[in-house]
């Protein structure tokens, strides 16, 4: 490993370094590790190497090393590969670490690497007790994520069809990942875990986030509060679902002698609460506003099978 | 990442921080990146004999521990580590931003995102954003019987039939996953592991009595996977139905674009009713002996109390 790591590091010292494209045959020629007699041998060590650097997230491209593009060389643009300093204090890395280990994207927790490269810093809380677990797809996040950050077009397959998208930013909501995204018109969230094949494409910068934007606004908290209607319903939850009722609502409710509560709560999205007040089953009543109730009624009555 | 690629993502971070803290003790560089003073004293090693062509003594990197400093020079390319990949970029930011959710972030952590996003170069408010289900008192209360070993009784309503019972469970694990917040431990009152939705739980006292939990408490799993003794439904989706397929794990049998058959499956008839009920007449349930029963028993029930007089205020 020792000589394989020299040779590595004696070639990103030059490429980082040459400023211009290099091809490989210089490299064989010039850095120390790879002056091997034999061509294949020489090509095989090449590509090895090639995978393990960009595996790491290093910069390595191919680009022509003249106007006529006859012939071809490799190029580490040192501020591609540089991290910006983000001027962290000890303390911030510890707390960077430890919400790593806490809290995964999907089984395994992060290695060190992430914080190794933003200085280091102890280590501990290792043994922390797993908090939460953001779910899987943490490979599609992290293509999704490159669009959103580099500002690059973002395709995948979902429902049947490829999308082609603007990516504004990641939602992580009631347990599901969401990518909010412009197709053009709306702007709308996709389900991550419902997409396949996330891959960006074309120039970076290729887009600008309208001014205002806020990513939550894709998909609101509470549900019925995304909407253009503006009702107050007031609603009666029996003794047996009143302390569920209580939990899940952001008004504060009047409780009754009985023990069941009365509840006035804002709704901008009548269909949408009603679909949550269902869960309740009967144990809930709209008293008012009379539209609403029987709207209610309604979708109850039209329900059912052929 | 294999191991040739770990050591050398170590080289590469730790160089640029010894070349800005030039002469730092042999102890902070090992604890800062992890080496034991064996290890460091190879990768030092290492980086003294390489450098730019030539390789004579002044194009060779200096990397040496004097006095039980660690000193690094004539390696400026080194002067900055390698970026970060998306995928570490995109780890960190969701898991803090999860835990900052949460209200039990070390108050260090809310400022180091926002570093981090703007060295980045992008907004940390708006770019990743993770809502951990309210972290609420209840949920606190809970994580204290874990720290303590504490055994909870539990006033707790089970998802599927909806029956209330009360319980006593040792504790092993609170957390966080598909959007809600559950507690696993071993249940007295069942004998026998069990996974408990914390909103379902009504109340939850801690007891006199503690217990020695497990060495290594088993990991929770709580994903929804089909499976045999599931009830299944057959159900037609209308276009403002769709949403339901991106929502729950179901099985799409077909779609001709204005329409969707579906399979649903749950481990209780009274899931696809209510769904059904809430869709009204933009869903048809198509097959499914048992959801049509819990579907027509439910849908009277609602009926038959908004058909009551309404209550008196």
């Amino acid at each position: 490993m020792k000589r394989v790591i020299e040779r590595l590091l004696n070639l990103l010292a030059f490429l980082l370094t040459a400023g211009r494209p290099v091809s490989a045959d210089e490299i064989r020629n010039t850095v120390a590790g790879y002056d091997q007699d034999n061509d294949e041998a020489f090509r095989r060590m090449f590509e090895r190497d090639k995978d393990l650097l960009r595996n790491m997230g290093i910069p390595l491209e191919l680009r022509p090393t003249d106007a006529w593009e006859v012939e071809f060389g490799y190029v580490v643009n040192r501020h591609e590969y540089e991290l910006p300093d983000p001027g962290l204090t000890d303390e911030e890395r510890a707390a960077l670490w430890l919400s790593a280990q806490v809290i995964r994207l999907g089984g395994q927790p992060s290695g060190p690497e992430a914080l190794l490269k933003l200085g280091g810093g102890a280590m501990s809380g290792a043994g922390e007790p797993l908090a939460a677990d953001l779910g899987e797809s943490a490979a599609s996040l992290a293509v999704a994520f490159q669009g959103i950050t580099e500002r690059r077009l973002l395709t995948f397959d979902y429902r049947g069809r490829r999308r082609r998208v603007h990516p504004y930013g990641l939602l992580h909501q009631r347990g599901h990942w969401y990518l909010v995204a412009s197709n053009g018109g709306d702007v709308r969230a996709y389900r991550v875990d419902r997409g396949s094949g996330y891959t960006v494409e074309g120039p970076a910068h290729c887009f600008e986030r309208p001014a205002g934007f806020h990513i939550r606004d894709a998909l609101p908290s509470l549900p019925w509060l995304a909407g253009d209607e503006d009702l107050e319903a007031v609603v009666r939850f029996d003794v047996e679902v009143a302390w569920w009722a209580k939990r899940q609502l952001a008004e504060p409710a009047m409780e009754q002698p009985d023990g069941s509560l009365e509840a006035r709560i804002r709704v901008a999205n009548p269909a949408a609460f009603i679909g949550w007040l269902l869960a309740f089953e009967e144990h809930a009543e709209i008293i008012g506003p009379a539209e609403l109730r029987s709207r209610l009624v309604e979708l109850v009555r039209s329900s059912g099978d052929e | 990442m294999s191991k040739t690629a770990r050591r050398l993502t170590r080289i590469l971070s730790m160089v640029p921080w010894v070349i800005a803290n030039q002469g730092a003790a042999v102890e902070e560089v090992c604890r800062r990146f992890g080496y034991s003073e064996r290890e460091l004293l190879e990768d030092l090693n290492l980086v003294f004999v390489c450098g730019l062509p030539g390789y004579g003594p002044g194009d060779l990197m200096v990397a040496y521990v004097e006095n039980d400093e660690v000193i690094v020079d004539m390696a400026d390319y080194f002067s900055r580590p390698l970026r970060l990949t998306p995928a570490e970029a995109l780890g960190l930011l969701a898991s803090g931003s999860a835990l900052v959710s949460t209200d039990q972030a070390p108050d260090a952590l809310e400022g180091a995102l926002r570093k981090l996003a703007s060295a980045l170069g992008f907004d940390a408010d708006e770019t990743v954003v993770v809502d951990l289900a309210g972290e609420s008192a209840l949920v606190q209360l809970l994580r204290r019987g874990v720290s303590e070993a504490r055994v909870i009784a539990l006033t707790y309503t089970s998802l599927g039939k909806g029956e209330t019972r009360q319980r006593l469970v040792e504790p092993w694990s609170v957390f966080s996953t598909l959007g809600n917040w559950y507690l696993s431990g071993f249940c007295r009152t069942a004998g026998g592991e069990r996974v408990f939705r914390v909103d379902r739980i009504q109340e939850a006292r801690p007891t006199d009595e503690t217990f020695s939990p497990p060495p290594e408490p088993p990991l929770p799993e709580v994903r929804y996977t089909p499976s045999e003794d599931d009830v299944r439904a057959t159900i037609r989706l209308g276009q403002r139905a769709r949403w339901v397929a991106e929502y729950y794990p179901v099985e799409v049998l077909s779609d001709s674009g204005s329409e969707m058959l579906i399979e649903f499956s749950a481990a209780d008839p009274s899931v696809a009713a209510r769904l059904l009920l809430r869709l009204g007449a933009d869903a048809r349930l198509i097959a499914g002996p048992e959801t049509k029963a819990a579907l027509q028993d439910l849908r009277s029930r609602i009926l038959a109390r908004y058909r009551g007089h309404q209550r008196s205020n």
